[in-house]
């Protein structure tokens, strides 16, 4: 494990982290909320990037979601119109025109930018985000309660709600594949990409390589890596050849989006734990509990 | 005795190298080890090659036949069940490069000896250490997309290769036999291109490509950059002769010529005579200077005006040790073996010798002071 010395805790969520460390405190489960020096991340070279939307599809495949014969992704005309991320699709491509050389089209994938202090996180109300060491910001199902406050408070749009299965609400969001990356695989997507205009690595390194682009290739590209200080830095970062506000970027400052979500929230919960959080939040406690059992029984 | 011992160890370290540095960098022109290398002693393991500023890289270009006919890329075999390995026209490839930069529009860091493969610097895993430069896979996509895309504007993967487990109807073998028949036609170089231009006055431009090629020692890459294909097989060629600014037109001009200033030294009425030294400055360099480029004696980077024609301006004062009189066709006697050049030419330009000053009775061609000999060249 990363040395102490290594992780900066995250103010924001540390409660809801220490409370479920607290009560797992049998299971070496990883720790939560950290900003660890050794975090992945992804650099995305918009001037790389193709447009083939073979992420997309690998993207679908990894996380058993409905996905069309990969032939299919070779159909360009899905670019009329801007695509956001969703329930059915975790990353989406979209599609910009390129004023200096049309022939090369500016092309930008989209998924949740795994936030250094994710503004989802310290708005879910049940703890149920978490930002793990490695950088991938997550979630657990079965402590969400559907709430929706990390639709609301995340500042790129990105978590998306599932309609569909009312009775089990999910939200759904690009989890930096949390499963694979787990047994040492790639991303779905940054394996498959043939150009590698997404490169997954230590998140250090990354910014690094990208300022070096830059120096290289100071006509390729503007001189700004968009995520390396938006709100307090992101794991996903990118870099293109013009304004990434003409890319549909959002404007956003160098402050973590959390510190606007938490006033929000703790205006609105200081004295008052809404009744379906404090059952889930219970019911989370059992079910640790449980698990703890599980885990004592097998131990012997 | 210990320090002793360091500079025999060091001594050996250089040796060593440079031993290798032969055998891996057989001709060096000119090129030092810290072009590419940041360290002293790179070695195999540790080249520390520096970051790729690609239009920095040493680059040499070697014929096409030189390379591999067709090449079957077969690497990521046992990382991909999706795509079938890619049947590559290596030989058709380099030659369509001679338009749009040779060997090194791949091959972009190229040191002289034998070529360096992609796979020498670009790592054949993604999942990897040094992420400053693309893994294999993403550097060959890069290298053909950059193309391809500006052929067709898709980018169906199955142009290039074909998709496992589906049906075929051409076997890899057919496939690889049919592609080392394709090779690309060679590329014939014009003489003169006549250009009409919409000006009003000096329409006319008269670009002899063959004078900048073999006078002016123009490479084809000195002008011809990323052009690809669609350049000479655009299926639909108005949308290349789409209204270009005055400045796009004049790009390929502007890299050697001041095209924001005097036209009129390119724009005329008719077509032109091509290049003559004698007949623009006055200066005949046919006899003499006719053999080397501009730049030996213009050596002032774009700047060919303002020389001085005379001999002393370039040669320094001419002696007997630093001019060997036969090559001006006449072998001295002894006589006149003995004087100074200036007794005999006393214009500046060291031409028709004057023998008044001695010979009040002999006169330059009529008397010869020696030998008459064929000129050489
Ligand atoms: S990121 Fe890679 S896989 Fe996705 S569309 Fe761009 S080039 Fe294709
Ligand atoms: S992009 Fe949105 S969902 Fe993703 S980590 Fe940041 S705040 Fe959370
Ligand atoms: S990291 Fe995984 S979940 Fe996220 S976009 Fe890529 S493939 Fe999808």
């Amino acid at each position: 494990m990363v040395n102490q010395s290594r992780r900066d805790f995250l103010k924001t969520a540390a409660l809801a982290g220490t409370a479920v460390t607290g009560l797992s405190s049998k299971t070496k489960a990883a720790p939560k909320n950290i900003l660890s020096e050794d975090r992945m991340g992804v650099l995305v070279d918009t001037t790389v990037c193709i447009g083939c939307r073979k992420c997309e599809w690998a993207c679908k495949t990894a996380h058993n979601l409905e996905t069309p014969s990969i032939e299919v992704y070779d159909d360009r005309s899905v670019f009329q119109t801007m695509r956001r991320p969703n329930s059915k699709s975790l990353t989406v491509v979209n599609e910009y025109k390129n004023s200096v050389e049309e022939k090369f089209p500016i092309n930008v994938k989209v998924q949740c930018m795994h936030c250094d202090h994710p503004a989802c996180v310290s708005a879910c109300i049940v703890g149920a985000f978490s930002k793990e060491e490695n950088g991938s910001v997550i979630w657990d199902t079965d402590k969400c309660i559907g709430c929706r406050y990390c639709m609301v408070a995340c500042p790129f749009q990105v978590p998306a709600f599932e309609f569909e299965s009312a009775l089990k609400p999910d939200i759904k969001k690009c989890d930096f594949c949390f499963e694979r990356t787990k047994e040492g695989k790639l991303p779905a997507c940054t394996e498959i990409c043939p150009v590698e205009a997404v490169t997954y690595g230590q998140r250090e390194d990354l910014v690094k390589a990208a300022h070096q682009k830059i120096k290289n290739y100071p006509d390729r590209y503007i001189n700004r890596v968009f995520g390396e200080y938006e709100v307090g830095g992101t794991s996903w970062i990118y870099l293109a050849s013009k304004e990434f506000e003409k890319l549909d970027f959002p404007k956003l400052g160098k402050d973590p989006a959390p510190g606007v979500s938490e006033a929000i929230q703790h205006g609105i919960f200081a004295y008052f734990v809404p009744p379906v959080a404090l059952y889930a939040l219970l019911g989370g406690v059992m079910w640790i509990n449980k698990n703890k059992k599980k885990s004592e029984n097998e131990e012997i | 005795m210990k320090t002793r011992m360091l500079i025999f160890f060091i001594c050996c370290a250089f040796i060593i190298n440079a031993q290798t540095q032969k055998k891996v960098h057989p001709n060096l022109n000119g090129i030092t080890c810290k072009t590419c290398h940041s360290c002293d002693i790179p070695t195999k393991e540790n080249p520390c090659v520096i970051p790729c500023p690609r239009e920095k890289m040493v680059s040499i270009d070697q014929s096409p036949e030189e390379g591999p006919l067709v090449l079957t890329i077969d690497k990521f075999k046992k990382q991909t069940d999706i795509y079938a390995p890619v049947i590559f026209s290596h030989r058709l490839h380099a030659e369509m490069s001679g338009m749009s930069g040779g060997c090194k529009m791949c091959h972009h860091y190229n040191p002289p000896g034998q070529v360096i493969g992609c796979s020498d610097c670009h790592e054949l895993i993604r999942k990897r250490t040094d992420v400053s430069k693309p893994d294999l896979k993403g550097a060959y996509h890069r290298q053909c997309m950059e193309c391809h895309r500006t052929w067709s504007g898709k980018v169906e993967c199955e142009s290039c290769h074909t998709i496992n487990g589906k049906k075929q109807e051409t076997d890899s073998k057919t496939l690889i036999a049919k592609s080392e028949k394709r090779i690309h036609p060679k590329i014939i170089a014009p003489t003169i291109l006549k250009f009409n231009t919409p000006k009003a006055t000096g329409k006319v431009v008269t670009f002899y490509h063959s004078q900048h090629v073999d006078l002016f020692g123009l490479e084809c890459q000195s002008c011809h950059t990323n052009e690809s294909c669609v350049k000479c097989h655009a299926k639909d060629k108005t949308a290349l002769l789409k209204a270009k600014t005055t400045e796009q037109k004049h790009a390929v001009c502007s890299s050697c010529h001041n095209t924001k200033q005097n036209c009129s030294s390119c724009h005329f009425n008719s077509v032109q005579e091509g290049f003559n030294h004698a007949v623009k400055t006055g200066f005949d360099i046919s006899k003499f200077h006719g053999k080397i480029s501009c730049s030996t004696c213009h050596t002032e980077k774009g700047k060919f005006t303002g020389l001085n024609s005379e001999c002393i301006n370039c040669h320094g004062k001419w002696t007997q040790e630093n001019f060997q009189h036969k090559v001006t066709g006449v072998i001295l006697d002894e006589t006149h073996q003995a004087l100074e050049c200036t007794d005999c030419h006393q214009e500046k330009n060291y031409s028709k010798p004057i023998c008044s000053s001695c010979h009040e009775d002999k006169s330059f061609p009529k008397n010869v002071p020696g030998k008459l000999i064929k000129k050489n060249g």
